[in-house]
């Protein structure tokens, strides 16, 4: 009863804050979630989910993941609630929840899609049922703010001991594919994985995690690496990587950004092959719930700094967020793999949500191709500038800024194509300063 | 042409925190200057290195897991190690490998994992997992500290003994230039582990909390060894100690004294005088 009159309350709160907010042009966040959980911290239990619940989980790639489902069952007609502004932590799932509820606590869609913070998935479904948990990569993230990955890793293992719903793992991650022996007697795992593609290498170009077989600690062999460790593995001992595939994306062609699954062949706006891995989950979950994911494919945008491709001026400018080094590291790559010339903006901050500690620029694989000026900004600029010039690139080439304006004027002061890599709190302050520049088309 | 070799110690199992950075450092610092760096790695399963023929060994801080595994295969070169350490090799430590130089790591459970014993400090574990000493750190180092004395056996002191004029015109220089070898040092620390018994520190802490939770003194520090808990990587915000550490093996390498050339490092001071503001105002 207690519960009920939360929500009622919360629903009331969230009334008066969205005319608050549409006066102040200000967005709520997820200050409803932490209002109304100090009220009721057990809340979650007393929404009433009726339709299946899908969630995402990974390092990299949760926003997009999740928003391309939303669209993918949307595209099917289907009613969907999502935290598809990426507010992942418990309190954010609670603000979606009480935002889209009943006043009697009801939950009336088709789906349910949730991206959720590694460290949360315990924790948030504990209080809702959980029918799909999508999980896609794990990388080295923050480790002044979470810890080591290992220590992530088995939480959720924990937790997948006693969970029988479906399981869609990425198999070509050896951290991830290792969860789908968590619980032995759960015969709804299902992995995915992406067939060898034009610039993967026979040896680990980039910073990775999966070097050991998680069972018996024996050195993993790797057939070829797409990106960091995510490749083709094997454990020699004990065979540990050669799963049942659900989904395998082959013919993966990033010029004409198209690639193939089960004959079907997908063409898409993705130019890089972290995303393809991203949409190798999308379609594993529309085949699960016997849907159609290409035509939503066709038509997903990335958008708000995620591979996000616009035009500034005149000039194209692409905008990709990089919290650590994996997401660096395959920005930089879908630049190399770009024979144009073009100029890079990094831009590092240090504030508490990108972590204080900014020692992960060094796992940044620096060699970049066709690259004739570089800009860094934020409040570590000079701190990514001495990390540029160690790797050997002109030191001349060059410009730090610690003002972000100066940074991305100077940035345009010429007519090249130009990449912009920002980390987490520096992503929407440049996309602010760079649409402010000018003509912007999307 | 010049050049220096460098053993890098499990570089696939002690690489968590962008230590490998210091190498990286060092090679771009010595290429500069016209002088190679010979990288050699060493890891499980490879054959038994020859500390005492390398002019530096590095190792960084790795995961607990990792370590645990590690430090098994390391103590079958205590000896060795020990040899190169007296001969002058230069060691440049950081986090993880600091602590497995001392006497022993002792976990959480009161599990003891025995260290390689060169020195005589040792570590013990925070035991709630949750309190770290985590945060961006600023010590004040004094390179000069063992520019006077000649203890090493093939150091570059002993070299100066040999050549009295070359020896006086040092020490003069010593003295109109002992600030020249203050320095202070930017970096960021992570560490759950205590470490006790430090009889020469790295340098006295200025921000930041150093061997232990508040403490005033950080690391481990003789003439040909740096043992600290900075990650940033060390060298990346501190020139002088890049350079202090070539000196060192350019100097017992060629037994000659070596002025190494002064680099453009207009982006190192400009980070430094930006990050000493925010975090030595921040304590105030």
């Amino acid at each position: 009863m207690y519960n009920l009159l939360v929500i009622l309350f919360a629903k009331v709160l969230n009334f008066f804050a969205n005319i608050l907010c549409k006066i102040l042009h200000k967005n709520n966040g997820n200050l409803l979630g932490k209002i109304v959980k100090k009220l009721s911290p057990d809340i979650l239990k007393s929404i009433k989910i009726d339709c299946p619940v899908i969630a995402v989980t990974a390092t990299n790639g949760k926003t997009t993941t999740n928003n391309a489902i939303r669209y993918m069952l949307e595209q099917n007609g289907k009613k969907v609630v999502s935290n598809s502004e990426g507010n992942n932590m418990e309190t954010g799932i609670i603000t979606t929840l009480i935002k889209a509820c009943t006043l009697t606590g009801k939950i009336k869609a088709d789906f349910v899609t949730f991206e959720v913070d590694e460290s949360y998935v315990p924790v948030v479904f504990k209080k809702i049922p959980l029918s799909t948990l999508v999980v896609l990569d794990f990388f080295r993230d923050q480790l002044d703010r979470n810890g080591e990955v290992e220590s992530l890793i088995l939480k959720i293992n924990e937790f997948l001991k006693t969970y029988d719903g479906n399981l869609v793992l990425n198999n070509d991650d050896p951290n991830v594919a290792r969860l789908g022996r968590a619980n032995e007697n759960n015969k709804n795992v299902y992995y995915f994985s992406v067939d060898k593609y034009k610039y993967a290498t026979e040896k680990e170009v980039e910073a990775g995690e999966g070097k050991f077989c998680p069972f018996d600690k024996t050195r993993l062999e790797y057939e070829y690496y797409q990106y960091s460790h995510i490749g083709k593995f094997k454990c020699p001992k004990c065979g540990y990587g050669e799963e049942n595939l659900f989904a395998e994306i082959k013919d993966v062609d990033l010029e004409q950004r198209t690639f193939k699954e089960n004959g079907i062949t997908y063409k898409t706006l993705a130019n890089n092959i972290y995303t393809v891995y991203n949409y190798a989950a999308v379609i594993s979950v529309a085949k699960l719930y016997k849907l159609d994911a290409k035509e939503a494919l066709k038509t997903f945008k990335l958008d708000n700094g995620r591979a996000e491709n616009i035009e500034v001026n005149g000039c194209e400018t692409i905008i990709n967020l990089a919290k650590n080094p994996t997401g660096a590291n395959v920005s930089l790559r879908t630049l190399n793999e770009d024979p144009e010339e073009k100029e890079l903006l990094f831009v590092l901050n240090d504030k508490a949500a990108d972590g204080h500690d900014v020692s992960w620029i060094w796992d940044i694989n620096f060699e970049v191709k066709n690259v004739t000026r570089i800009v860094t900004a934020g409040t570590r600029a000079y701190d990514m500038a001495i990390r540029i010039k160690t790797s050997g690139f002109d030191a001349d080439k060059i410009e730090p800024y610690l003002d972000l304006k100066e940074a991305v004027q100077a940035l345009y002061r010429t007519k090249t194509k130009k990449y912009v890599i920002a980390n987490y709190t520096a992503l929407q302050p440049t996309r602010k300063e760079i649409f402010q520049l000018g003509t912007v088309l999307k | 042409m010049k050049e220096l070799k460098l053993l890098y110690l499990y570089p696939d199992m002690l690489e968590l925190y962008g230590d490998y950075g210091n190498i990286q450092v060092l090679k771009y610092r010595l290429e500069k200057r016209g002088i190679n760096l010979i990288i050699d790695k060493y890891s499980i399963g490879d054959d038994a290195p020859d500390f005492a023929s390398y002019d530096i060994v590095f190792a960084g801080g790795g995961a607990d897991n990792e370590q645990s595994i590690l430090s098994k295969d390391l103590i079958k070169y205590k000896d060795s190690i020990k040899d190169a350490v007296e001969k002058g090799v230069f060691f440049l430590l950081i986090c993880g490998a600091y602590q497995l130089f001392g006497k022993y790591y002792k976990g959480v459970e009161g599990n003891i994992i025995p260290g390689l014993e060169v020195f005589n400090y040792y570590t013990v574990a925070e035991p709630d997992r949750k309190k770290r000493c985590i945060g961006n750190i600023v010590l004040s180092v004094d390179l000069n500290k063992f520019k006077n004395r000649s203890q090493t056996n093939n150091g570059v002191n002993k070299s100066f003994e040999n050549n009295n004029e070359e020896n006086s015109n040092l020490e003069k220089s010593i003295k109109a230039e002992t600030n020249k070898f203050e320095t202070e040092v930017i970096g960021f620390e992570n560490h759950g582990g205590q470490t006790f018994d430090i009889e020469s520190p790295f340098g006295k802490v200025l921000y930041g909390n150093g061997n232990k939770f508040g403490d005033t003194e950080e690391g481990y520090f003789k003439q040909n060894v740096i043992a600290t808990y900075l990650h940033g990587p060390l060298l990346a915000k501190n020139p002088k100690i890049s350079d202090y550490i070539i000196s060192y093996c350019l100097e017992r390498k060629y037994n000659e004294k070596i002025e190494i050339e002064k680099l453009d490092d207009s982006f190192e001071e400009k980070c430094r005088e930006q990050l000493l503001e925010k975090f030595l105002k921040e304590k105030m």
